[in-house]
């Protein structure tokens, strides 16, 4: 069984850069969407959030321990009247959930600042420090795939992220078609129905910003 | 401000949400820009009268503002109540029924193309002589209509964002220099204030149900507010006042430059319109106003069809994606490009159809300005016409069904009242069908348009019925737009279909 290395979202933040160049494949928007599932996904795996079709519990307040998921679990608490998944989704989709990720992968060295002067101002941008690392989250789905192997739950959530944010544009595209059955048969089966619906939030979040000329 | 339930202390979410959304004027601004002022004053306007030979188009104009704003009153309640808010048949689907749901998204599929079409055909009608006037080259008018499909091509899936700023800019634009050119015309030798124009008579005499279908298309655009209505720094209020400010703008803006244009033709309004077409409106003004001022209004003309062309292309491409996620169309359609979000293979599509029909009107030599630009803004009128009826009723519908949230001048007064009119405006529009196209009753396009939204919705109304026995999950899903998957994720494998 392929294992995860990384933290969901810090997957699916890699998946979605370029890693030749780290230049980010999705709108801002369709990656910010794509990360606030990916934390959400992240403390419902952490056992602290519960979700229930189009509603989130948190069904344990104890602390994460780790920054990222931590500061979405304490606002979370903070801010009891909100309990829609879309509010939370959209909520953190506006630049939260990007920063998070990135600090979260800066501080493990993964990505590095670097600023960019241009005309109009500096331009922050963060990049891989190695490219072999920043490739890995599309290789192991990808290698996955074509050998038939199973995903673990966090790669079966990646790989429904890749999907809801149309990321396998760029890294399913090359599988065989009976590849990517087998790839649909797994997430069909194997994940579990709460993170399902996560994801479904997700790729409905995609589509109605596309829809609101906001993608 | 924020809207959801107050918290004791500040909401940080509902703060930064809210700061986050669109207040009125970005949506007054998007919604006008579809409705592309300029090409309905000085194309619309002058290529109608020369058409139908009607003169009275400011009251009507002016009647079908009241209209929509009855129209709106509803529409904007239920919008805040349903998902894919932005798309008629999801009203259609919600508040009639799901099947016909896909017959209105075949309509409206079929109408914006129509006007699509009519902008590649009025660009290039129109960019032909001015080239040859500025550069002294005569060039076919199908060329400039390639040249406006390319780029409409490219920008369909290129960055939206930039597509909306560049709109609106042109937009600014294409209004000051209507209400400048509107105003040079009460200064010019000819000018006789004309009753005409205003004449409430004319609403009930012959051909006032063509007035109305032209008075109609200049207004389309405003129905794109809700697409906002998720997305709105406050649901309850910005949709429905960027609606209504803009639906009063344009009748303004129209009522007040058709007006001037026609007085100022001094009682030759018709027969000057038939002879010199768009340039009616150049010419009239052209006395008073340098050549300059001319030059860049004929410049502004070009880039406002340019800005129709882009809008209609986004609406058809959005509606072809949002079917392509619901699975009534083939999956692929809800395919966007990642890089820039825009719905990919929709715009393709679009693309696709634009091509053939520019290069049909090409090789057959049919003329672009009547039989295309007129003719095709015609029949998308038509096809509006008949969707925002249809919607008037399905809101009726809905909120018999579903009356939690309005009150009753929403749910029922305002929508009862607006459906009437649209059905009698319906009624004269189809009745008065012939005078529209300027052609005898019974000839080609009196039947075939009318015939062609009828099978369209048959045609809707069985792919419904199909699906609903073969993939009830994706009948259920009618109408929901992208939320059609909420119900777990969708798990579709776009790539393989397209792959077939």
């Amino acid at each position: 069984m392929a294992t995860s290395q990384l933290p969901l979202a810090d997957d699916l933040y890699l998946a979605a850069h370029d890693s030749a160049r780290g230049r980010c494949l999705l709108t801002p928007t369709t990656l910010g969407l794509g990360l606030a599932a990916g934390l959400l996904a992240e403390l419902v795996l952490w056992r602290r959030l519960e979700v229930q079709d189009t509603r989130l519990t948190v069904i344990d307040e104890r602390p994460t321990g780790e920054p990222a998921t931590g500061a979405v679990l304490e606002q979370m608490l903070r801010e009891g009247q909100h309990r829609l998944v879309r509010e939370w989704i959209a909520f953190l989709a506006i630049g939260v959930s990007t920063d998070l990720v990135e600090r979260r992968l800066a501080r493990a060295g993964i990505v590095q600042r670097k600023e960019k002067r241009g005309l109009l101002g500096t331009k922050v941008r963060f990049v891989p420090t190695d490219l072999s690392t920043a490739g890995w989250p599309g290789t192991r789905i990808r290698i996955a795939a074509t050998r038939g192997e199973l995903l673990d739950i966090p790669d079966l959530v990646l790989t429904g992220l890749v999907l809801a944010t149309g990321l396998d544009q760029h890294v399913l595209v090359t599988l065989e078609a009976h590849e990517r059955d087998h790839l649909f048969d797994q997430l069909r089966r194997r994940m579990p129905a709460m993170l399902q619906h996560l994801v479904g939030h997700a790729e409905a979040a995609v589509g109605d910003a596309v829809m609101a000329r906001r993608a | 401000m924020p809207t959801t339930s107050t918290p004791a202390r500040e909401s940080q979410l509902s703060t930064a949400l809210a700061r986050d959304r669109l207040g009125v004027a970005s949506v007054v601004f998007f919604v006008m820009s579809a409705a592309a002022p300029l090409t309905v004053v000085a194309g619309v306007v002058p290529t109608g009268l020369a058409v139908t030979g009607l003169t009275a188009i400011s009251i009507a104009f002016l009647a079908v503002a009241v209209v929509l704003a009855l129209f709106s009153v509803g529409y904007v309640a239920m919008a805040r109540h349903i998902a894919n808010a932005g798309a008629f048949y999801a009203y259609i689907a919600r508040g009639i029924g799901r099947p016909f749901g896909v017959g209105a998204a075949w309509v409206a599929l079929l109408a914006y193309n129509s006007f699509q079409l009519a902008s590649y055909g009025g660009f290039g009608a129109i960019a032909s002589p001015l080239f040859a006037d500025w550069f002294g080259v005569e060039i076919q008018w199908w060329v400039f209509a390639l040249a406006g499909w390319a780029l409409v091509a490219v920008l369909g899936v290129r960055d939206v964002a930039v597509n909306g700023k560049v709109l609106a800019t042109l937009l600014v634009a294409e209004i000051v220099l209507v209400v400048i050119f509107s105003f040079a015309d009460l200064f010019t030798p000819t000018f006789a204030a004309s009753s005409a124009p205003l004449d409430p008579s004319s609403l009930v005499g012959a051909g006032a149900g063509a007035l109305l279908v032209m008075a109609v298309t200049g207004f389309v655009g405003f129905e794109q507010s809700v697409v906002f209505s998720e997305e709105s720094r406050d649901p309850r209020r910005t949709v429905p006042r960027a609606t209504y400010i803009a639906v009063a703008l344009i009748a303004v803006l129209y009522a007040f430059s058709s007006w001037a244009m026609i007085s100022a033709a001094g009682g030759q309004a018709v027969e000057r319109a038939g002879t010199e077409g768009p340039e009616l409106f150049f010419n009239l003004a052209s006395d008073r106003i340098g050549t300059a001022a001319l030059h860049l209004g004929h410049a502004l003309f070009l880039t406002s069809l340019i800005a129709a062309m882009i809008s209609f292309h986004n609406i058809i491409a959005r509606y072809t994606f949002s079917l392509g996620r619901e699975g009534v169309l083939p999956r692929a359609f809800g395919r966007t490009v990642p890089g820039t979000g825009a719905p990919k293979n929709g715009s393709l599509a679009q693309s696709a159809v634009g091509l053939v029909a520019i290069l049909v009107y090409a090789i057959a030599g049919w003329d672009p300005l009547v039989k295309l630009f007129f003719y095709g803004g015609t029949t998308g009128g038509i096809g509006v016409l008949l969707l925002i009826t249809v919607t008037s009723a399905a809101v009726i519908g809905y909120f018999a069904r579903n009356p939690e949230g309005e009150d009753a001048w929403h749910r029922l007064g305002a929508p009862l009242l607006g459906t009437t009119l649209l059905l009698v405006v319906t009624y004269l529009a189809l009745t008065n069908i012939d005078i529209l196209f300027g052609v005898a009753p019974g000839s080609a396009p009196t039947w075939v348009v009318p015939l062609a939204f009828g099978v369209l919705t048959l045609a809707g109304v069985i792919w419904a019925l199909v699906l609903h026995r073969i993939r009830p999950s994706i009948y259920a899903g009618i109408g929901m737009g992208a939320r059609s998957v909420t119900s777990g994720f969708s798990l579709r494998d776009t790539g393989a279909e397209a792959a077939q």
